[in-house]
């Protein structure tokens, strides 16, 4: 549904995107995680036309989206970081505008609606002004807005920022619906767990590219466990060891003549992965000199 | 795509953007009310100092040009609160054509600045006696300068960085045009260096071509025309253009 290729955009010296690929299947969720600046969001800013990149390719249903952009548009929808909603207006005036904008009116747009309502726990809310609800059912909103028409690829940035659990937890059974029925689903954040409720696929991005991309198994593997040990003598501190092959340690642990009380073996996570991110990288501008350190505001100052 | 989509699409939009005006209908029925109080007021003044029918025909230009610039407001705003609440780029993210976007936030507008123009000529005719023998002249006056204030209007809404910043504009650049045209104070009446620059003002053509269409003079009332629709366009393109250079975000069009 979705196939970004070695895409590049440039703000200033700055490669936001630096060579950037990924694939979304259909009924896939890619959770696209990475630290702050490493190119998630301009990346569905690409996607959604609002960035047009410097280089690179970008196909949405087999569709050249840099191209057709509006044709490729119709199948997207997006819910960005930041809040962007009618706050003046109510909860089913905003969904009745992204409905049309859909394609849908009459009573199909008054059962999407309704279906998009009940799904996201807003019917009770559906006739009160946005600006009314707290930041997590207005969260809910902004999601609702991408899902009504039911688009096949559905971009999700961070929409669960700042949420309360009611929130996420109701967003989380939402996606995992829409993926069931067939939709491509984006996601990006840094919560993690929600990455594992979701059974996602998981891409990590830095410094502008997807550096891995994988199912959670598969990147984790490899990747040092936590093998952590008691001893029946109190005063013999817990042992907490890095570890890559736990029997092979324990096996070693024993032969050192120790007697441990417990052992408890903790398989690696998203979390170990997403640390393993956290060496630094230097950043490279077009011509090879480092420019690691600056913020993202340089790209503002840049346009 | 079918232009019976763009159509469809277009209708969606000004249905909400008439719904987001009904939203918060004070800065509007300011903008209707307040002319009408000044009209009232201002037209013995005129009337003394030029005659009752000649009074009252100043009276009514001068406060349909002065207000009409104040509702700059109403473009302005309707724009720059999309780009605060960063639902213009949503909008964009859409299917939506940028021109469908423009075309769906101007029409309710439009109709706003139209409908406060009549309500103040339909003031002066019912209530103040002011002849209109040709009102087919003067609905083409009104109609373009509607257009040039809804291109003015969305300058404002792209060049300034706040509401504080709109309210400042359209309140200087309001009454500076107005009073420059010679809106307020016939230009006659008025050192000679502000006849020489008043016609760089929109508001003088304005005042000009209201004259023009009340007398009958259709030549002026078609010069006037174009030269407000040229206003219009020229404001309608930097406008555009300021929102390309300001993110770069207009693609794929």
């Amino acid at each position: 549904m979705l196939t970004a290729e070695n895409l590049v955009k440039r703000y200033g010296p700055r490669r936001v995107l630096d060579g950037f690929d990924l694939t979304v299947a259909p009924g896939e969720i890619t959770g696209l995680i990475g630290h702050n600046g490493a190119g998630k969001t301009t990346f569905v800013e690409v996607v959604t036309g609002l960035v047009r990149p410097d280089a690179g390719r970008l196909r949405v249903a087999g569709r050249d989206a840099l191209r057709a952009g509006r044709g490729v548009r119709r199948l997207l929808g997006v819910a960005p970081q930041e809040l962007a909603l009618y706050n003046r207006v109510s909860v089913r005036e905003n969904l009745r505008l992204f409905a049309g904008l859909a394609g849908l009116s009459g009573r199909r747009r008054t059962v999407e609606i309704a279906r998009v309502l009940d799904e996201l726990h807003l019917a009770s809310l559906a006739d009160r002004p946005v600006g009314a609800l707290s930041g997590g059912q207005r969260r809910r909103v902004q999601a609702a807005t991408a899902m009504v028409g039911s688009p096949p690829l559905l971009l999700l940035d961070e929409p669960t920022a700042g949420a309360d659990p009611e929130t996420r937890a109701a967003l989380l059974a939402a996606v995992r619906t829409r993926a069931e029925a067939g939709a491509a689903v984006l996601y990006t954040t840094h919560y993690l767990p929600e990455l594992v409720d979701l059974d996602a696929t998981v891409a990590l991005a830095r410094a502008g590219r997807v550096i891995a991309r994988g199912t959670q198994q598969e990147l984790t593997r490899g990747l040092p466990g936590e093998l952590a040990v008691t001893f029946d003598d109190p005063a013999e501190p817990e042992l907490r060891l890095p570890t890559t092959d736990p029997a092979a340690d324990l096996a070693a642990l024993l032969a050192s003549g120790r007697t441990p009380a417990s052992v408890d073996v903790r398989r690696p996570g998203l979390d170990d992965l997403y640390r393993s991110l956290e060496a630094p990288v230097a950043e490279k501008d077009v011509s090879g000199k480092d420019v690691a350190g600056q913020d993202m505001e340089a790209r503002d100052a840049a346009e | 795509m079918r232009p019976s989509e763009s159509v469809r699409r277009i209708g969606v939009l000004i249905r909400h953007n008439l719904l987001l005006i009904r939203g918060e209908p004070g800065p509007l029925l300011s903008r209707m009310i307040l002319p009408l109080a000044f009209l009232t007021l201002l037209r013995p003044l005129y009337a003394a100092a030029q005659g009752g029918a000649a009074g009252t025909e100043q009276a009514v230009v001068a406060t349909l040009v002065t207000f009409s610039l104040l509702a700059l407001s109403i473009s302005g705003s309707a724009i720059l609160t999309e780009r605060l609440g960063r639902t213009w780029d949503r909008l964009r993210g859409t299917a939506l054509h940028p021109a469908e976007i423009l075309v769906g936030k101007a029409v309710p507008v439009f109709g706003a600045l139209l409908a406060q123009q009549l309500l103040v000529v339909g003031f002066g005719v019912f209530v103040l006696d002011l002849r209109v023998p040709h009102p087919l002249l003067l609905l083409g006056v009104l109609l373009c300068w509607s257009c040039t204030l809804l291109a003015l209007g969305a300058l404002l809404g792209v060049l300034v960085r706040g509401l504080g910043e709109l309210s400042a504009a359209y309140d200087i650049g309001g009454m500076l045009l107005s009073s420059l045209g010679g809106a307020l104070v016939p230009l006659g009446e008025l050192p000679r260096w502000v006849a020489v620059v008043a016609p760089v003002s929109p508001g003088y053509w304005a005042v000009h071509g209201l004259r023009a269409a009340l007398v009958g003079d259709a030549r002026t009332v078609a010069e006037v025309c174009g030269v407000l629709l040229a206003v219009a366009l020229a404001c309608g393109t930097l406008a555009v253009g300021r929102l390309r250079g300001r993110s770069g975000r207009l693609v794929a069009l």
